[in-house]
């Protein structure tokens, strides 16, 4: 445990210095901004493109219109930056070389997974968290109505996904020795669970559905007990994958 | 009393065998040369000893605790000095030797004194720095640094000197010998002069095993091989030298390396004798010591054949 804590200071200080923290408080503090202003924008932006031609009247927007540009960035953009950031995480280390020293100082090396992945984790709470409450303070003051009553029940599916997306991303840049692995290899998991989508019956088992039910959570048209499965299959796919991780990287030679 | 001890240690990697049986025994308070070509498995072992790879079959242990493989156990007593070694650029070396020595257990405060301590012995600054922006050397002195933190009873250096300039590696191997009697270190190169400038104790690994071990003097004595060394104006003058000696004799360039098993003086008189008398004039006369790379080529060249 003291060996975690030590290895998560060292993480800590290689996000702040290598500016990783920085480029995920930016792009998320940019989305929580832009999801609301976007959604209050839009009809102005289409008149203004089509002018006098537009065939039919625009609906006003409303707050759901925000939670949905909220929910597109965060799921389309948002978990991609995440993979992207962590890509190299581990493949890095061991390419370069600069988990010897540590090792052989008596660093396990179940506590290097685990303080990157705890990192990642936090990172990706502290990000979406952070947007998600721009875009609640934004949206209650351009949108006072009642389109969107469950706000603070759809954001938890999300956040359970990047538990689940960022062991994925773990696994790829600890199975393959290079930056961009773990981005693959989590674009291909993500691939592979739209896919899997298109199954009705897996549907609500599929952890994809955390990050694609979001909007009928916030209005009110799904129950979160519909996702539940779901929510089940995450965690437990996600420490099952870290606890694979953990595994292979034991077995790696450094 | 040793303080590492291999026996048997055979690794392989695909179809090829690098390690084939190695026995090795380092004395306590040693400084041991571990001395092989490119290749021959000085950095496998090495790792082995740290329990950063598998053993295919053998046993290992240091300080009589056996080495397992990513158990850390053993390496509360060792210090690793890598060849090439790779650190975080984005740290100051304050910062990277505290990462270190929390690692190995150390607190505060003996712990700044220590690395005060350290980064003064290896004359490295304690400032605000970072490691991205320092040379070669100044990363092989951290590494220095953070391999003594701990004040380890066993020092290993795989390759100390082979990336540092002539005076890098001089102030290195000073370094190195001034350790001695403080703990025992273990170092691989395949730079022979190194070893014979520091070293107490040797073994050449060649063909998976270690086929000589021991004391550098012994060996020396072991393996002596009188000769003389006789040097030209010109090949050609050496070529005429060579048959006018009328004994064995290898020529090289301008020099004549005349081997001998009698007296020296005898010798070197019947020489000049005959060069003379063959109207040659040596520009110079030198009784040869035997070397530890006289001892590698014929310990490697034996196994060869």
């Amino acid at each position: 445990m003291q060996a975690t804590m030590t290895f998560w200071h060292k993480e800590w200080l290689a996000a702040w210095r290598n500016y990783h923290v920085l480029i995920l408080a930016v792009v998320f503090v940019i989305f929580g901004i832009e999801a609301p202003l976007m959604a209050k924008l839009m009809p102005d932006l289409m008149k203004l493109a089509l002018g006098n031609q537009l065939p039919i009247k625009l609906p006003q927007p409303t707050s759901s219109d925000s939670w949905q540009q909220f929910y597109k960035n965060t799921s389309q953009i948002g978990i991609f930056l995440l993979a992207l950031i962590f890509s190299g995480s581990v493949s890095q280390e061991v390419s370069s070389g600069t988990l010897v020293n540590l090792v052989t100082k008596g660093l396990p090396r179940y506590a290097v997974i685990m303080a990157k992945y705890l990192v990642a984790v936090v990172q990706w709470v502290i990000a979406i968290g952070g947007s998600f409450l721009i875009t609640w303070g934004y949206t209650a003051y351009y949108f006072p109505d009642d389109k969107s009553p469950h706000v603070w029940l759809a954001i938890w599916p999300v956040l359970l996904f990047g538990l689940f997306f960022i062991a994925v991303v773990l696994l790829g840049s600890t199975l393959i020795n290079s930056n961009y692995a773990g981005f693959l290899v989590a674009a291909l998991v993500f691939a592979g669970l739209a896919l899997l989508n298109y199954v009705k019956a897996v549907k609500r088992w599929n952890p994809l559905a955390l990050v694609t039910d979001n909007l009928d959570l916030v209005r009110g048209t799904e129950k979160i007990t519909h996702i539940l499965p779901a929510c089940g299959v995450t965690v437990v796919a996600a420490l099952v994958i870290l606890g694979v991780t953990i595994w292979t990287f034991n077995r790696k030679r450094l | 009393m040793a303080i590492l001890e291999l026996q048997r240690v055979t690794k392989q990697f695909g179809d090829q065998r690098v390690l084939k049986g190695l026995d090795l025994t380092v004395p306590t308070g040693s400084i041991f040369g571990f001395v092989g070509e490119n290749g021959a498995g000085k950095t496998t072992t090495m790792k082995l000893i740290l329990g950063l790879d598998t053993l295919d079959s053998g046993q290992i242990t240091v300080a009589g605790q056996p080495v397992r493989y990513g158990q850390t156990v053993t390496n509360q007593v060792v210090g690793y000095l890598p060849d090439v070694p790779a650190y975080y650029g984005y740290m100051t070396p304050t910062e990277y030797l505290t990462l270190c020595g929390r690692l190995t257990g150390m607190h505060q405060p003996d712990l700044a004194q220590r690395i005060t301590q350290m980064l003064k012995t290896v004359d490295l600054p304690q400032n605000r720095h970072r490691i991205h922006g320092f040379s070669r050397g100044m990363k092989q002195r951290l590494g220095i640094a953070q391999a003594l933190l701990n004040r380890p009873q066993l020092l290993i250096c795989d390759e100390p000197t082979s990336a540092l300039d002539p005076n890098g590696r001089s102030e290195f191997l000073d370094l190195l010998a001034s350790l001695r009697g403080e703990m025992t270190i273990l170092f691989s190169t395949h730079i022979l002069t190194d070893v014979e400038r520091i070293s107490d104790q040797v073994g050449i690994l060649h063909d998976g095993v270690l086929q000589v071990q021991g004391d550098l003097a012994a060996l020396k004595r072991q393996y002596a091989q009188s000769q003389v060394q006789l040097k030209f104006a010109s090949p050609t003058i050496a070529k005429q030298a060579v048959a006018a000696i009328a004994r064995p004799a290898v020529q090289t360039g301008v020099h004549v390396t005349v081997p001998f098993q009698d007296d020296y003086g005898t010798m070197v008189e019947a020489t000049l004798r005959a060069l003379l008398a063959a109207n040659v004039v040596p520009l110079a006369v030198d009784r040869q010591e035997t070397s530890l790379e006289d001892i590698f080529r014929e310990v490697t060249a034996c196994r060869q054949q």
